[in-house]
């Protein structure tokens, strides 16, 4: 096999910053490889995938040492475009990426450019869409598409250029996890095809079926290797914030021998050495988490249909939801997770039935009052951060509310110490990076001390760590009485931290109930499109009631 | 949120060349200005309309209602300021309305809203891409045809951004409904702010994607769809020409058409 991509001792600094992105980075890759970059927010993963086709340095202006070849072409010696032909590169924004009018211009765009003629085109097209399953949307406007449809179509528009080597930063973020093995599929073929795939992710299941893998940290890559090396070593994971493989921590902590890096790989290994009895799960015997106060929040026979695309997201929802109750939402995408919690704080109105807010129907609210009682956290802390400080963007609230100052700067000073920020009162916010933005967000609803918190897809965008403490945040707020709802497609969150979850499909109700149980009826989960989480899987088979590695282990040992 | 005028429909007029629709929409721009009689301009409106339900544009026709009754109304009351005729209807003072002001007034509205009408079978029935490709058949260069689409194609998707972020601060107990004027604009910032960080990301980030691609301005590219000039759009063209013709002939041969002969 011939070297795909050769990096001789890269390093690269951003003009704007003092500290390298990328330091001494040394790899090389083989043709038909499959590598996977892990690492926490900031390691350079996303630089490393710039420096591939160019955009790093030719895009972007900093100083950069050695060498980057890829298929025997040296990169910083050619334009992005040029580089194009032989390197595909998904950007982790995939919305920004997409501006045709249609799915088909999309995926045609890439071989305009290449001058290819018109026929080959219109084959790859058609190739490429049916590779991301796509084929049904050829005259849609990208913009009308779901999140995860967005980010295939991204993904496929660079497939349609045939490059040797193909890069995605983050491909699979807004994809449920149907979507995440629709890419892993893809990745299996264009192995076959002895082309070479470079995937930036954070799930160790993606890293499992990879050839090689890549662990980095604070610009350095610190472990390469094949993943059975690297994801099994939990203290180099745990050093580098990175989520280990949840089946792998339980078999080191049951101290059971053999490798597992699947739930079937784990069920053959236990079944041979006789590790662990099978059970009967029993749902009673389930902590219910105590008993809840009265209830805040509840739907009746809430129907809503946009008006713009007379699409009917929601039909026909019964749903009522107690003080203190920690609840996630999943669905797939385009199920109307969206749609449903943004009619608890009024920025919707129910089509046909009615939302009530501590039994009075949001209809009859101010968005001030609601705002008050339910604070809704966007995705996208950019789109409501504005301020010139962070003290300002805090209390914005609380100053909509009339607070009189005193109080604002206590509550800002509160706010900022639950969510970890304290002493960053007079930081300008765009500064801040992305996790540190989001809990901005966070802290300027919990400053406005609303009874009900939604959120929505918490964790999308963040590395492990911050994935962690923002989930531990949600936790302790939730033990103060407050009561959360979180909107996300990461089942493995759900797992963990919801003592509820509630399954949407096509804007109807398809389960409800304690987390546990819910997650227990895989079929059921396999009609939302959705997958319980590795671990989940194992716990079904074993039948306990465990839903993280510690509680698993502590019932496995009872 | 959809601002977007494209409606998929596949008609005749669809499948036209855009070159044809391009060159047809001045024809027909021409065509409103041969009269300004209300009764001529009215049959001229009407075949307009006639096009309109074979391109089945009329869904556009509904949501730009109000734009379209306002422009008649509006320019029916303030015409008979300006052109002044023969025919007194009545008069208060000084100021006086004439049976031909009036007409005037009519038919220059019906002039406005068949303007735009076209433009709105236009933008209907052509793509982003067509537009681009017919102005670059017509030999703008590419860079420029680029921009101009691409300034288009980012209309909807900041109009889409500014939606989700007046939402975000709504919900922070943002008040838009109420508040003088100068309060008002004080809440125009946390709407703003947010805006203008998306849209400087969002232009770097397409950037970055369109360069990642292969694009670069000054090269040759395919176009997928290609237009082609076939024996429709020539049958088209020579009929809009024929009609254009036709009708200078009997507003400056015939002298018919127009209720103040001096005015266009």
């Amino acid at each position: 096999m011939s070297v795909a991509i050769s990096i001789e001792d890269l390093t690269y600094t951003y003009r704007q910053s003092d500290r390298p992105a990328l330091q001494n980075i040394q790899g090389q890759i083989e043709d038909g490889t499959f590598v996977v970059v892990m690492g926490h927010g900031g390691a350079g993963k996303s630089t490393l995938c710039c420096a591939l086709n160019g955009l790093v340095p030719r895009f972007f202006r900093g100083e950069y040492q050695g060498r980057v070849v890829v298929q025997g072409q040296e990169v910083a010696r050619h334009k992005v475009a040029e580089m194009s032909r032989i390197v595909g590169l998904v950007l982790q924004d995939f919305e920004a990426q997409l501006f045709s009018t249609n799915v088909e211009l999309e995926m045609a765009f890439g071989p305009e450019n290449h001058c290819l003629p018109r026929s080959e085109i219109g084959r790859r097209i058609q190739r490429y869409l049916a590779y991301v399953g796509l084929e049904r949307l050829r005259q849609r406007e990208p913009a009308s598409l779901s999140g995860g449809q967005k980010q295939r179509l991204a993904i496929g528009s660079v497939l349609a250029l045939e490059p040797k080597v193909m890069v995605m930063d983050e491909p699979t973020t807004d994809l449920d996890p149907r979507g995440r093995e629709g890419v892993l599929a893809v990745a299996d073929s264009l192995r076959e095809e002895g082309r070479m795939l470079l995937i930036v992710d954070h799930e160790p299941e993606t890293a499992a079926a990879a050839d090689q893998v890549w662990l980095m940290r604070d610009g350095r890559v610190v472990a390469q290797g094949p993943p059975t090396e690297i994801i099994l070593d939990l203290p180099l994971l745990e050093s580098c914030g990175i989520k280990a493989l949840p089946i792998a921590e339980l078999f080191q902590a049951m101290i059971w021998p053999g490798r597992a890096l699947t739930v079937d790989g784990a069920i053959t290994l236990i079944q041979m050495h006789n590790l662990a009895q099978r059970r009967e799960l029993n749902f009673n015997a389930a902590p219910s988490g105590g008993a809840k106060g009265p209830l805040v929040l509840e739907a009746e026979g809430l129907g809503y249909i946009y008006p713009q695309y007379h699409v009917e997201a929601l039909r026909g929802i019964d749903l009522g939801i107690r003080e203190g109750e920690f609840i996630a939402i999943l669905g797939q995408n385009g199920s109307g997770k969206t749609t449903l919690a943004k009619h608890f704080n009024g920025l919707l109105k129910p089509t046909s039935g009615r939302v009530l807010v501590r039994g009075r129907p949001t209809t009859e609210y101010s968005h001030r009052e609601l705002a008050r009682l339910v604070g809704y956290v966007f995705q996208n802390p950019d789109h409501q951060i504005f301020a010139r400080t962070v003290r300002e963007e805090v209390g914005f609230g609380l100053a909509m509310q009339g607070e009189n100052p005193k109080t604002v700067e206590k509550r800002v000073a509160e706010a900022l110490e639950v969510v970890g920020l304290a002493g960053y009162e007079l930081k300008v916010p765009f500064t801040l990076t992305k996790g540190e933005r989001q809990r901005v967000a966070v802290a300027s609803v919990l400053a406005v001390q609303p009874q009900v918190i939604i959120l929505d897809e918490p964790t999308t965008g963040l590395d492990y760590r911050h994935q962690r403490n923002t989930m531990e945040l949600l936790t302790r707020l939730n033990k103060q009485g407050h009561t959360i709802i979180i909107i996300t497609h990461s089942m493995w969150v759900a797992a963990e931290y919801a003592e509820r979850t509630v399954v949407l499909k096509d804007g109807r109700i398809l389960a409800d109930g304690p987390t546990r149980a819910v997650f227990a009826d895989e079929a059921r989960l396999a009609e939302a499109s959705l997958r319980p989480p590795s671990l989940v899987k194992l716990s079904n088979w074993l039948g306990t009631q465990a839903l993280t590695v510690e509680r698993m282990v502590q019932e496995l040992q009872a | 949120m959809n601002i977007f005028l494209y409606l998929d429909k596949g008609t005749w007029i669809h499948h036209l060349d855009p070159r044809t629709k391009m060159i047809g929409l001045m024809i027909t721009f021409s065509v409103c200005l041969c009269f300004n009689h209300p009764l001529y301009i009215g049959a001229v409106s009407l075949g307009v309309i006639f096009i309109a339900i074979s391109a089945k544009a009329l869904l556009n026709f509904w949501r730009l209602r109000y734009l379209l009754t306002l422009l008649i109304v509006f320019s029916t009351l303030m015409w008979p300021f300006f052109a002044k005729g023969q025919t007194p209807l009545y008069a208060w003072g000084s100021f006086e309305v004439s049976q031909e002001s009036l007409l005037y007034g009519i038919a220059m509205g019906l002039r406005l809203a068949t303007f735009v009408a076209a433009g709105l079978i236009f933008l209907s029935t052509t793509k982003n891409e067509e537009i681009t490709n017919g102005l670059i058949r017509m030999g703008l260069p590419y860079p420029v045809a680029f921009a101009l689409s691409t300034a288009l194609r980012l209309v909807p998707t900041f109009a889409g951004a500014g939606a989700t972020i007046i939402q975000a601060q709504v919900s922070r107990g943002l008040d838009l409904e109420s508040g003088s004027i100068f309060r008002r604009v004080g809440k125009f910032i946390p709407q703003a702010a947010p805006l203008f960080i998306y849209a400087l990301r969002h232009t770097n980030l397409l950037a970055m994607a369109l360069e990642s691609k292969g694009f670069s301005p000054e090269a040759k590219r395919t176009l997928y769809y290609d237009p082609h000039m076939r024996s429709a759009d020539y049958a088209v063209l020579a009929l809009l020409l024929l009609v254009l013709t036709t009708l200078l002939y009997i507003r400056l041969g015939l002298h018919l058409g127009a209720v103040i002969p001096g005015r266009m």
